[in-house]
This record gives structure tokens, C-alpha cells and sequence, in this order.
């Protein structure tokens, strides 16, 4: 143990001297990572903040079965508990002629003043159908419609199951569009981190040399260099933080009108402290592989 | 040393055939012209190069047939010296030293020890915070032979120590390695000057063109 610890102490010496002593190629390896981080960051926030959105509205996702007008109440009292027994519908209600004014009225505001010319008022009654959680989805509304579809007594159904698929597709979008970028960021940046390793390894073959002479092992070699990467990918992973922050901070709140286009007024949130950990952790993790790669038979003990 | 042979390329052969033994605490002469084979044998002895045919047996170890993560391991047990003295010139004396403790994960107080008190007993004490290159080429020698014995190696190999020094500095530097011999270490130098070879009456191997020449035990020595 105090044997591992000795090491433990010696290697981190080193990695620091390391790095000290290439200081250039260092912060291009941790340039390189942060920049990647940052697209790679940027596009999760968009997209965790879309998702956040679908679920956010999942809540008030509801279908709304407009009826036939003059049907008699007895008719209108068993369609309720027809449609109360379809599969995913966890509970009806009624909303009446004039609740239906009074939230058009409240919801135009000074437009309502357009109705004030009509002797009758034109809105339907409706019911208000609200899914079950689990149901609260686009398949789940669509299902929900199918079965509600050439009911007696509906004249019409709506639901947001249109604005819900398109708002998936965009989700999917900006999702397959993250995830190719993140791999070909992750490629490029596990390139550029090995030859930075690698011209740091030539840069010390005279130290490999002589550690290799005096008895040291591939492994004591190698693992200060392992470490250099890992503190290079730690180090962009936290620039890239600390990059998105401002950005999200300072500049998103000039693209207002873009935010409310892609959130629908939702107000965007930032990375939580587990998120920012596995970014600074992908960068690390960049940095271990990165120097790993270039270590593997690039040298000879 | 059993029927060694090393080659190079195709027909080029550094060594021919030498069959070689050598006693725990001997100190023994590697002569011959540039090109002899000197520097080739000393590498195979700890293991920075493996021979094309024989066998060879260090410390009691098969070292042809010793893996990867052994050789390490062999190695320190064993202190070498170059001509070009191999330090790294970013470290201090002192960092320098203490790398032959360092790799066997020695705690850092009792290296400093180590290195304090290997650094006085060559008289470089005072130049231990100090960069190798501001040092004279017989200081960076001694600091190499302190690298070399600060880990009490069971054998201490010398490619040309004294090569690049003059001829009081090579006395002192010379001085140096036998004592190592006298507490025991197996010492074997390799070197072209054939008047210093003389002035110790130490056991002598002369190579030339890879294959031993002769070999003359010290005097007094009936083995």
C-alpha cells in the first residue's frame, strides 16, 4: 500500500513535469477536447431541453371529442361512460357550451369582442379526455382517437398527436445529428490527443531510455503519460463547461425568439452537477484512451 | 555465457561464439578495438538486446528466455555506466540519482537519504540541486556512477566510463567503480585503453571482431 502510494506520488510528479514542459502541445489537446465538449454539450442541451418540453406537455396532452349538438342528455351521459371505458383514458369530462365561450372569452381576451354581434353562441360542447400517464404520447393518443372514431353524438375529435409526432421527428433530428457529430468529435479528438501524446513520448525518449535502463517497467513508464491525458481531457472537459455556462448565460438570452420557436416558452435549463460530471468525465475519458492509443506499441521498453 | 552469438543484419555478426564465465565480486577487463563487440556483449548481459544463438545466465536467470515484465526486474539488480553518461539533463543531480530508487518504489525520505549519502561518498554533495549540464564531464560521470550504485546492484557494467575524460578524472571515475568490487559487486568494464586495463592487474577478455581473443585471469588468480 505505502509502496502504491510512493508510486502514485511519483507518477503524478511526473505527469505535472510533463505537462510543464510541453506546455503548447498541452493546451492544444486540451483546446481540442473543449472544443469538441462544447458542439457536443451544446447540441445534449438542446436536446435534453426539447425532450424536457415533451414531457413537460405530456401533462396537458388530452383529446378533445366535440359533440353533435341537440342530442338528448341521456345520450350524451352514456357516451361519457362509453368513452370513459376505452383503453388509456383515465378520466372525461364535460365541458359545456358556455364553459367553452368563457374560455374562448378568456383566452382572446379584447378579441372576444367579436363575439358580442352573435344572438347564439357557436362553440360545441365537448368532452375533455385526459390519458393515462403512460399513455400521455403521441402512439397513445393516436390509439386513443382510433377507438373514439364514428362514436354516436362526436362530430369531431382533436388532439395534439399532428404537433407531437412533428416535435419527435425534430427531437429524433437534432438527436441523430448530436450523436453522428459526437462520434466524429470523438474520433477526431482521440487523433488529435494521440499524436499529442505520441510527439510528447519522442519528445522523452531519452527519459524512456534511461527509466527503461534502471529497471523500469512498461507499465511505470507509461502510466505518467496515461495521466498527462487524462488531465488534458479533464482539463477541456471543464474549459468546455465553463464555456457552455457562459454562452448559456451571456448569449442564449439574445436568441430569445429562436428559444421560444424551439421550447415553446419553456425556459431552458442548464447541465445538472451528474451531467457536468460526465462531461468533465467524457473529456477524461478522451484524454485516458487518447494516451492509451498512442502508447500502444508506439515504443519499446 | 554459453556459445553467444549476436547478428546484426544478415553475415553481420558483433559477436561470434563467446562462451564466457564470470564469479560473483569479479572485476573483469573488456578490451579490444572499436568494433570488437565490447558494447554488444554488455547489452546482452542486461538484456537490452537478446542474442541470435546460446544462452545466457545472469543472477542465476535464463535471461534469453525471461519475459517482458522479468526483464525490468533484472535490470535492478543491475547498474550501468555509459561513455555519454545517460543523464537526464531537466533533472537535478539529485533527481537524476534518485530515478534507480524511484522505479523500485522507494519512499522519497529514504531516497533522499540514499542519494545524500551516495552524492557525498563521490564528493558531489554540493552539486545535488544542480542541472547535469553545468556540470564538468568527469562530475556527470560520477553522477552517473552514483545512479549506477545508489541502488547496491549485484553487478555494475561500464561501456567506456572514461572515454570522454581526461587521464586524472579517468583514475578518479576508475577509482570509483573498483571500489564498487571491493563490497562485493561483479564489476565489468569495457574499454579500448589498454594502459588502464594494465594499471589495475585485474582478470582481462580481449575481443576482436566479435569472437574473444584471449582471456587472461588476474594475477594471482588460478581460476
Amino acid at each position: 500500500m505505502r509502496r502504491a502510494l510512493v508510486q502514485l506520488g511519483y507518477f503524478v510528479r511526473t505527469a505535472l513535469r510533463g505537462l510543464r514542459s510541453s506546455p503548447v502541445t498541452s493546451a492544444v489537446s486540451v483546446v481540442t477536447i473543449g472544443v469538441s465538449l462544447v458542439l457536443v454539450g451544446a447540441f445534449a442541451l438542446l436536446l435534453w431541453n426539447m425532450e424536457g418540453l415533451l414531457d413537460r406537455f405530456g401533462d396537458s396532452l388530452y383529446v378533445t371529442a366535440y359533440l353533435e349538438e341537440g342530442r338528448p342528455v341521456e345520450d350524451r351521459r352514456a357516451l361519457v361512460e362509453i368513452v370513459a371505458t376505452v383503453e388509456g383514458v383515465e378520466r372525461v369530462r364535460v365541458v359545456s357550451k358556455r364553459e367553452a365561450l368563457e374560455r374562448f372569452q378568456a383566452g382572446v381576451g379584447r378579441g372576444s369582442a367579436l363575439l358580442e354581434g352573435l344572438d347564439e353562441n357557436p362553440l360545441p360542447a365537448s368532452l375533455e379526455i385526459t390519458l393515462l400517464p403512460e399513455r400521455r404520447s403521441a402512439e397513445g393518443l393516436r390509439v386513443v382517437v382510433e377507438s373514439l372514431e364514428g362514436l354516436p353524438g362526436i362530430s369531431d375529435l382533436a388532439s395534439g398527436q399532428d404537433w407531437v409526432e412533428g416535435y419527435l421527428r425534430a427531437v429524433a433530428l437534432v438527436r441523430a445529428v448530436g450523436l453522428g457529430l459526437s462520434v466524429i468529435l470523438a474520433l477526431a479528438t482521440l487523433l488529435i490527443v494521440t499524436n499529442t501524446i505520441r510527439l510528447a513520448v519522442l519528445a522523452r525518449r531519452d527519459e524512456i531510455e534511461i527509466l527503461t535502463l534502471v529497471g523500469a517497467s512498461r507499465t511505470f513508464v507509461a502510466i505518467p503519460f496515461v495521466m498527462e491525458g487524462l488531465v488534458q481531457g479533464a482539463a477541456g472537459g471543464v474549459a468546455a463547461v465553463l464555456l457552455l455556462l457562459g454562452l448559456f448565460r451571456l448569449v442564449l438570452p439574445g436568441f430569445e425568439f429562436g428559444m421560444e420557436f424551439l421550447l415553446g416558452g419553456v425556459t431552458p435549463r442548464f447541465f445538472s452537477v451528474g451531467e457536468i460530471a460526465a462531461l468533465v468525465g467524457g473529456g477524461a475519458g478522451l484524454g485516458l484512451f487518447g494516451s492509451a492509443a498512442a502508447l500502444t506499441g508506439g515504443w519499446k521498453a | 555465457m554459453y556459445h553467444v552469438s549476436k547478428a546484426y543484419a544478415a553475415g553481420s555478426f558483433a559477436l561470434r561464439d563467446i562462451s564466457l564465465e564470470l564469479r560473483r565480486g569479479e572485476f573483469v577487463f573488456l578490451t579490444g578495438p572499436s568494433g570488437a563487440g565490447k558494447t554488444s556483449l554488455l547489452k546482452l548481459l542486461f538484456s537490452a538486446e537478446e542474442p541470435t544463438e546460446g544462452q545466457i545466465v545472469v543472477l542465476g536467470r535464463n535471461i534469453v528466455r525471461l519475459g517482458p515484465a522479468a526483464i525490468p526486474r533484472l535490470r535492478r539488480r543491475i547498474g550501468v555506466v555509459f561513455q555519454d553518461f545517460k543523464l537526464l539533463p531537466r533533472r537535478t543531480v539529485e533527481e537524476n540519482v534518485a530515478l534507480s530508487l524511484e522505479v523500485v518504489g522507494t519512499p522519497p525520505r529514504v531516497t533522499r537519504a540514499k542519494v545524500f549519502a551516495m552524492l557525498k561518498q563521490l564528493g558531489l554533495q554540493h552539486r545535488r540541486y544542480h542541472h547535469p549540464l553545468s556540470l564538468s564531464g568527469g562530475e556527470q560521470q560520477r553522477v552517473a556512477i552514483a545512479r549506477a550504485l545508489v541502488n547496491e546492484p549485484e553487478i555494475l557494467l561500464a561501456d567506456e566510463p572514461t572515454g570522454n575524460l581526461d587521464p586524472d578524472l579517468t583514475l578518479e571515475i576508475m577509482g570509483l567503480i573498483a571500489s564498487a568490487a571491493t563490497r562485493g559487486t561483479t564489476v565489468v568494464v569495457a574499454t579500448h585503453e589498454l594502459d588502464l586495463v594494465s594499471r589495475y592487474g585485474k582478470r582481462i577478455v580481449r575481443l576482436d571482431a566479435g569472437c574473444v581473443l584471449d582471456d587472461t585471469p588476474a594475477p594471482g588468480d588460478g581460476a
